[in-house]
């Protein structure tokens, strides 16, 4: 394995631990990787930051999200912006950090038997919640009994896929047993926020998705949707006290609003992006941090593989050859961006194959797009347009109405396909249509970011015949094969050969066109503290933060 | 008059009728599924039944006509049924949350615009063709021309980013009004001192106007008794009209300040297929604006006792 890998050192470590705790085969150096993480809570330094003043408590820290907060359930833990304060107030056995390493949070520990049946935790004692109640293993139990009943009709419940009975034999012990072996589904389940199993109970869900009671760091104070999440720091939290006393997390659509309340100090952090100039020219600013990350979305032309103009692989392959994706970053997004070449995002740095040279690429090459295309049957017509048995190589591109920052990528393309005499329509629809019309087959192609594979690189949602996402209509026996191999084996490297091919048969069989993976700023007031140096995902940096940050009183 | 009164409200009752069923037929026909827009930015991963299974919970899976008939039924009694994305939270106290803000805020833009419009429209009228009149001429055609959220804009970078008078969204202090007061009145402040400086124009070229100056009464008294009670009139078919469009205005405004209203409201449902709250806000401005129209009509037997309401 010559991987070629352009990491720096803290990445490299957490490649490492990556390994340990993925390696879900070896339950010694899966224990080994569980007891090494918990760090003894106030005992961690100030991470980064090379202007960190002294831990300070004290303050509020304002935060502002794009749209509104519509509950705070575990079962809303879908928008991002929803996320960011369940899981403020609630814990989870399991946790992706800033890097996306899963670390254990809930439990102090975990084990998995050798045939990967059996997940065997132990918790962390004397874990109180917001209510005072104490933290149990039948709080983890009824939780994942409650999200994965189909009576419930939680959005959650994929997420518990081939769990069998949840096993409690003692307070601090819990004990999954899975009907098949599923490796991908650790990060899910293990991550889902414990809420108070009989307060839960007592008023039900609806109740609990405004009023909930979790172990997390802050506990909730006020809660508006359309306005203001007021949480303020809980005494008892088991990984002590935050610094921080209260976080107002408020709905600011409007993104050159956000960018202004940053800089008049009315905010200390947006948490959906501004506009990418504004990002840009804040992080040249010493008034601001300015973290950079990058989407777990590629961004990228999903294809219906299915209609007969963009059925043959070469086809597709001539379109990707026809683009000049470098200079739809540079010319369009402001160069915030780095081409994609896998489906699956470098910042999955243990899985990806994305920055590796042995991939086949697709550089800009107009001679090479036409000889595709020829070879595929497709002769020039008069009109510029070709065609081939009297059909005419054309399809419509529908992209999200409104989306003024994606659009002009479509329209670019569409001049770029028009060089190689394929003819793309642009039109525009509602994304809810799209996503509707991508799966039934009605809507040809369009543009948007979404995820084929992320922290658990399994993209059977996406890229599996029978997914419920699957946008491209995307048929292949090997690639549903591999699907499921990667989901019975559970130990990581055998498990990276198998995504490895899989990436190979998506870079060759090009079911989408992918474009680019977009640069995310995550910008801060300097007077937040504690921040990371680095991060791999954007939301993980609050995730996993929250609770050790401060706000410098200078 | 009781006899006009019953019957209009019946037409707006069969108009409001109406309406419901539009918008119930527009929001189904919408395509899409609020259960997708649950998942979030791709990070959750379901199947067709399981989503299936979400929209029978929510009562999506029956019949059209039952789903209509069942909402319907509902409102007549004054229950709005529950928010599909905010499960569990009845759509009427989503409703009266929201509407104090949307009306603390109309209330005093209308004010506002009034206050301003009303003598300035006037003075422009009286005194034709003056350098004030030349003022209030360029200030209300800008007024109208310039997009709400372009002056709103405008504004948060002036006041809130470079005096730092205001802050730029929300409504934590009083301060936060004055923003958005400013730019909703300054829409209708043009078009409230156009139309009573028309208005004036023409009365005062009126025949009874250079009979009462004719015997002897003072400017003033022809002016504002003789006059300006007549120029009323149109002024309040304007604000009549202007009353129902407010909504629309607000729309844009509570977008861009952040302010969680009416407007916001119906915005935030339209794009994540809230159903129930999309169609209950759209009857009951209908049923805001057959209740105005029906005042404004009332108002100009009140304003003009020439116009006698009959049938």
């Amino acid at each position: 394995m010559t991987k070629k890998r352009n990491l720096r050192g803290p990445e490299q470590l957490s490649r490492r631990q990556f390994l340990q705790i993925g390696g879900v085969g070896l339950s010694a150096a899966a224990f080994m990787a569980a007891c090494a993480v918990p760090a003894e809570p106030g005992a961690a330094p100030a991470t980064g930051d090379s202007t960190a003043s002294e831990p300070t408590s004290g303050g509020t820290l304002h935060l502002m999200g794009h749209q509104e907060v519509a509950g705070l359930s575990p079962d809303d833990t879908g928008p991002s912006v929803q996320a960011t304060m369940i899981l403020a107030i609630h814990n989870s056995l399991l946790m992706a950090d800033k890097d996306l390493v899963t670390q254990p949070q809930l439990a102090e520990s975990y084990e998995v038997a050798e045939d990967g049946l059996t997940y065997t935790f132990t918790l962390h004692q004397g874990v109180k919640f917001h209510d005072g109640k104490e933290f149990t293993a039948a709080d983890v139990k009824y939780t994942y009994d409650y999200y994965r009943d189909p009576e419930n009709a939680s959005t959650l419940v994929n997420n518990f896929l081939g769990i069998g009975a949840i096993e409690t034999p003692d307070d601090y012990t819990v004990v999954i047993n899975m009907e098949q072996v599923n490796a991908a589904s650790l990060t899910t389940w293990g991550e889902t926020p414990i809420v108070q199993s009989e307060y839960h109970a007592e008023v039900g869900e609806e109740a609990y998705r405004n009023a909930p009671i979790g172990t997390g760091a802050f506990k909730l104070v006020e809660f508006n949707p359309a306005e203001v999440v007021l949480v303020e720091a809980f005494d008892d939290h088991f990984r002590g006290r935050p610094k921080i006393d209260m976080i107002r997390q408020e709905v600011v659509p409007e993104p050159s609003v956000r960018t202004i309340a940053l800089e008049t100090g009315d905010a200390d952090s947006a948490l959906w992006p501004l506009l990418v100039e504004d990002s840009l020219r804040l992080a040249e600013d010493p008034n601001f941090t300015v973290i950079k990350t990058s989407t777990a979305g590629v961004k990228h032309i999903p294809l219906n593989n299915k209609l007969p103009q963009l059925s043959d692989k070469r086809v597709r392959q001539a379109m990707m050859h026809a683009l000049d994706r470098q200079r739809i970053i540079d010319d369009l997004w402001n160069g915030a961006a780095t081409v994609a070449n896998s489906n699956l995002g470098p910042k999955f740095a243990f899985y990806s194959l994305d920055q590796d040279p042995s991939l086949k690429r697709y550089d800009y090459d107009v001679d090479k797009a036409n000889a595709l295309l020829e070879e595929a049957g497709w002769v020039m017509g008069d009109d510029g347009v070709r065609e081939k048995d009297g059909a005419k190589l054309t399809f419509t591109c529908t992209t999200i109405t409104g989306d003024s920052a994606r659009r002009p990528i479509a329209e670019f393309a569409q001049q770029a396909f028009k060089e190689v005499g394929i003819d793309m329509q642009l039109a525009e629809s509602p994304i809810s249509a799209i996503l509707e019309g991508l799966t039934n087959g009605t809507v040809d192609a369009s543009l948007f970011n979404w995820t084929y594979g992320s922290v658990d690189p399994d993209p059977s949602s996406t890229l599996r015949s029978d997914g419920g996402q699957n946008w491209n209509s995307f048929e292949n026996a090997r690639v549903d094969e591999l699907i499921d191999l990667g989901l019975v084996t559970v130990d990581p490297e055998k498990r990276r050969e198998y995504y490895y091919e899989i990436q190979q048969i998506v870079v060759e069989e090009v079911p989408m066109l992918y474009l680019q993976w977009d640069d995310w700023y995550n910008v801060f007031t300097a007077r937040v503290k504690g921040l990371p140096e680095s991060a791999n995902d954007a939301f993980a940096i609050y995730f996993n933060g929250l609770h050790e940050w401060w706000l410098d009183p200078a | 008059m009781l006899n006009y009164i019953i019957s209009r409200l019946l037409q707006g009752a069969l108009v409001i009728f109406l309406i419901s069923l539009a918008t119930f037929v527009i929001m189904r026909m919408l395509p899409g599924d609020p259960v997708m827009l649950l998942l979030g930015e791709g990070e959750i991963q379901i199947t067709q039944e399981q989503i299936d299974a979400i929209r029978a919970k929510w009562g999506l899976d029956r019949p059209y006509y039952e789903q209509y008939l069942v909402w319907a039924g509902n409102m007549l009694r004054g229950d709005f049924g529950d928010s599909l994305i905010r499960r569990g939270v009845p759509v009427r106290d989503m409703i009266f949350e929201a509407m104090p803000v949307t009306g603390r805020l109309n209330v005093m833009a209308f004010a506002l615009a009034l206050l301003i419009s009303l003598p300035a429209g006037i003075v422009a009228g009286v005194k034709r063709n003056s350098p004030f009149d030349y003022a209030t001429t360029i200030g209300s055609t800008i007024g109208v021309a310039l997009p709400n959220f372009w002056f709103g804009l405008m504004g948060i970078i002036v006041f809130a980013l470079m005096l730092r008078w205001v802050p730029p969204f929300g409504l934590k202090t009083w301060q936060g009004y004055v923003l958005p007061v400013v730019v909703l009145a300054s829409e209708q402040m043009a078009v409230f001192t156009r139309v009573m400086r028309g208005a004036t124009i023409e009365t005062l070229s009126q025949d009874y106007v250079r009979t009462a100056t004719a015997k002897g009464l003072s400017r003033q008294v022809v002016i504002l008794r003789h006059a300006v009670r007549n120029a009323l009139l149109p002024v309040v078919t304007v604000i009549g009209f202007r009353i129902a469009f407010l909504f629309s205005g607000t729309i844009v405004i509570e977008q861009i300040f952040a302010l969680p209203g009416l407007g916001r409201l119906f915005v935030d449902s339209l794009y994540r297929l809230d159903y129930q709250v999309v169609q209950s806000l759209v009857v009951l401005l209908a049923a805001l604006v057959v209740f105005i129209n029906l005042l404004t009509d009332l108002a100009y037997a009140f304003v003009d006792p020439r116009i006698r309401i009959e049938r």
